[in-house]
């Protein structure tokens, strides 16, 4: 095989046991990799029942076919399990280096299954494969974890691994890699917790292979002049990271304030990539064979939020930012260190914190519960404590580690959770957005933007610029968005290639990579196949279409200020259109008709 | 003028595209372990450095080659190695004061940068000139009217 | 009028926003005066082809031009005109 392998590493935690077993190529060349590979293997070998922090749970650690070459920023993986703040199929994508060295260590896929009696960690080098010990390093931080297991394996070997809230099951941790990627969202790094797997550590000395080198460097080369000449990946994205769009969303009045109680903010740009730009930033970093560098390396020399590390990204920037009503760029970097630190999904903490500023208003959460901490709007002190003790299993911060739906919904208003499917809302309003909204309410994984990242029609402009406030044609955009990226996601690439390059590229890259031919029909259809696939995981999990909503505050209560003021989320009178278009029944379940279609067993 | 590989260390990003270009126009594939680049990352700072080999005028791997399987072009100024003459003694490895020579243990070769013949693929594919091929000169010059730049910027208005 | 920059043109105007006291019927003709205070820098994050690039956004009001009129887009003095080139994704 090229670009795969042909190999998945099987390590069954609770016996010990660890297997090698080939990859089937029928399954690589319809799920291609990554997310899609991964969401297979969970619905062939996982009950979509299944209790996400038991043993019978799985957690695969899965790259795709482009990992490992230079194919332009193409060094992804993804990790793929049943996520416990959602109850839904979950794929966390991330990027760093830890990919591409498994790729080089000859895998194409790991499947933990099970759990370990006592806390373990998976060494690879190469073909040697064994659980090591890791009772004397459970409690450790990210930093503190890899330099310990280097110390014991290798200076070279890259590290997967979790801190104490995935030890402690927060249900919003992550896995770090590369010591500040991060498998984010939906509790990945809790599920792995679970199992008492403390890292994976990898080193890798061998390649990947082409099937036709010549024609894989020339369409490399095609496409990476095309998203070098785009502005936004060419330029932008390096000068100024995601953080710039914060003044973009702000002036179209879709900067969600204050738990979403607004769209406007009007020091945003106290928080902006511009301000990041002049202040806080050191230099840019990418990823494995990225052209990119959208990465912040920053520093805070504030003694008070003094840190150093990666980020913030806008999600985080926002989340601890304007949806506290805080603009204080140092505080929201130092949350954002914490939770990369610690290993935690920083758009649900940060969500989560929001929500409580607003029970706390409203006086159900009090100060004698918070140990004298005023959880008060703008309190950047109190939101970096909060996230510190969240990280660290500590006095409130247990309460806020379920995420903001069990906490909203244990003080009788889980209304004020601003999530979908129990997963946070990222930082774009649905009422200034319509399209958006839809994906929101949509996304088999729960709220996320980058799964149908229709801001770039709606706000930027591109591919094409679309009227973001109308609801016609928005249903096909946000499928059409959708079926691209599940398959842009599988392939081990990052979604900012999107600024340039689309399926036409991606089918070339593939065909040339693998020698398995794909057109941009196939390769859109295998995006469309793995969607499908994920809904019938959900649904078999007990999701139904009342989970594809937005809370009732986007559908009900109109933005007050901003150039979108009036307007609320239009998603009920969009999903019917969504699920016809989908060739879905009226009640979003996938028809007969549509998964014989797509090659999907009922 | 000659050619040199230029760093410029303050502009890696750590993306190691130059390791698969190095390795897909020697080894036909993408493996960094058999590129003659490498780049160095350290995950704390995130700073990042490529290396590669110097091509140094009184080259150490030169001296200590018995074979003279390594020797320098007075022309290019590039240290060549003829690999059928090669014993893999390892001299080299020891002498380099860079460890810009490689034993490849699978490959059972020493592996060092070749300037790719004159189109060097790490620069090519570098995609913010943090590795350059550039006049030898003119590279020098280069960084000194970046920092002449910042008297300019000092003294105007 | 006011008029607000973000990105690249802050540091080719050295401004984050100014009073625009002239009058201008339209976008366009703000954009054309703009150009010829600003200069070529300031152009070519803004113009492509002799027209609005398609990947700029400007906003009049909070609402982007390339769904009313482009460079038709009628002003008011009251106005506020943000423009941002392209630059932004994630």
């Amino acid at each position: 095989m090229h670009g795969w392998i042909g190999k998945i590493l099987r390590v069954d935690l609770s016996t010990g046991k660890i297997t090698k077993e080939a990859l089937d190529p029928v399954m690589a060349r319809d799920y291609i990799g990554a997310r899609g590979l991964g969401t297979k293997f969970m619905i062939d070998e996982v009950d979509p029942a299944v209790d996400p922090l038991s043993p019978q749970n799985k957690l695969i650690f899965v790259p795709g076919p482009l990992t490992g070459t230079y194919a332009p920023s193409g060094g992804r993986y993804n990790v793929v399990t049943k996520g416990p703040l959602t109850g839904a199929i979950a794929a966390a994508n991330s990027g760093g280096t830890w990919g591409a060295a498994f790729k080089f260590a000859g895998y194409d896929a790991l499947i933990f299954e099970g759990k370990a009696a006592k806390p373990v960690y998976l060494w690879i080098k190469d073909q040697a494969v064994e659980l090591r010990d890791a009772q004397h390093m459970w409690g450790k931080n990210i930093l503190g974890t890899s330099d310990a297991i280097r110390a014991e394996t290798d200076d070279d070997a890259k590290i997967a691994c979790i801190g104490k809230a995935g030890e402690n099951l927060v249900l919003f941790a992550a896995i770090m890699n590369d010591l500040h990627r991060a498998a984010g969202r939906s509790g990945v790094g809790a599920v792995m917790g679970s199992k008492n797997l403390k890292a994976v550590a990898v080193v890798g000395t061998n390649g990947v292979t082409t099937a036709d080198n010549a024609a894989f460097e020339k369409i490399v080369l095609q496409a990476r002049d095309k998203i070098q000449k785009h502005p936004v990946g060419g330029t932008g994205l390096r000068l100024y990271g995601t953080d710039v769009l914060t003044n973009i969303l702000n002036e179209v009045g879709g900067y969600p304030v204050k738990n979403f109680q607004d769209g406007y903010f009007p020091t945003a740009d106290k928080l902006g990539g511009e301000t990041l730009a002049k202040t806080l930033l050191k230099r840019p970093k990418g990823c494995f064979s990225c052209i990119i560098s959208c990465g912040r390396v920053t520093k805070v020399t504030n003694k008070k939020y003094a840190g150093e590390g990666e980020g913030p990204e806008y999600e985080s920037s926002w989340g601890f930012g304007g949806d506290c009503l805080i603009d204080n760029l140092d505080a929201v970097t130092k949350a954002n260190y914490i939770c990369n630190e610690n290993g935690m999904d920083t758009i649900t903490m940060a969500a989560t914190i929001a929500c409580a500023m607003e029970l706390y208003e409203m006086g159900l959460i009090t100060k004698a519960e918070t140990g004298g901490l005023a959880v008060e709007w703008g309190n950047a002190e109190v939101m970096v404590e909060l996230t510190r003790l969240t990280a660290m299993g500590e006095g409130f911060g247990k309460k806020l580690a379920v995420g903001s739906y069990r906490l909203a919904e244990s003080y009788g208003h889980p209304e004020l959770s601003m999530s979908v499917k129990k997963q946070e809302m990222p930082a774009y309003d649905s009422r200034a957005i319509q399209g958006i909204g839809l994906n929101f309410a949509t996304a088999n994984c729960g709220a996320a933007h980058v799964r149908g990242y229709t801001i770039a029609p709606e706000v930027l402009g591109t591919p094409m610029k679309v009227d973001k406030d109308a609801v016609d044609g928005k249903p096909a955009l946000v499928i059409q968005f959708q079926n691209l990226t599940a398959a842009l996601d599988s392939t081990g690439g990052c979604l900012f290639t999107t600024f340039g390059i689309g399926a036409p590229e991606y089918a070339g890259m593939l065909s040339a990579l693998t020698g398995v031919e794909y057109t941009p029909e196939a390769f859109m259809n295998c995006g469309e196949r793995i969607w499908n696939m994920e809904r019938q995981f959900n649904l078999a999990a007990g999701l139904t279409a009342k989970d594809d909503a937005l809370p009732p505050r986007l559908t009900k209560e109109p933005l007050k200020t901003g150039a979108s003021k009036g307007s609320v989320s239009r998603v009920p009178e969009m999903l019917p259109v969504y699920y016809e278009l989908r060739g879905w029944d009226a009640n979003g379940v996938p028809t007969q008709a549509k998964l014989a279609a797509l090659g999907l067993a009922q | 003028m000659a050619k040199m590989l230029m760093i410029n260390a303050d502009k890696c990003t750590g993306c190691h595209n130059c390791e698969l270009a190095c390795s897909m126009f020697h080894q036909g594939d993408f493996s960094p372990g058999t590129s003659r680049v490498h780049v160095f990352t350290w995950e704390v700072e995130g700073f990042s450095v490529p290396m590669m080999c110097q091509h140094c005028r009184d080259a150490p791997c030169v001296s200590v080659c018995t074979p003279v399987a390594l020797t320098r072009d007075p022309d290019t100024g590039w240290v060549n190695l003829d690999e059928d003459k090669c014993i893999g003694c390892k001299m080299c490895v020891q002498a380099c004061p860079f460890g810009d020579a490689i034993w490849d243990e699978k490959l059972k070769k020493i592996l060092k940068c070749d300037n790719c013949g004159g189109d060097p693929q790490c620069a090519k594919f570098c995609p913010t000139q943090a590795i350059e091929w550039v006049d030898d000169q003119v590279a020098t010059r280069m960084r000194k009217r970046g920092f002449a730049e910042k008297f300019k910027q000092a003294f105007s208005e | 009028m006011k008029v607000k920059y973000f990105a690249i043109l802050r540091d080719i105007t050295k401004k984050k926003e100014e009073d625009w006291p002239e009058p201008e019927a339209t976008v366009g003709d703000l954009i054309r005066d703009l150009v010829v205070r600003y200069g070529h820098a300031f152009e070519r994050w803004v113009m492509k082809d002799g027209d609005l690039w398609a990947l700029v956004i400007i906003l009049v009001n909070g609402h982007d031009v390339r769904n009313l009129k482009r460079f038709a887009t009628a002003l008011s003095p009251d106005d506020v005109v943000v423009i941002f080139p392209p630059m932004g994704g994630g």
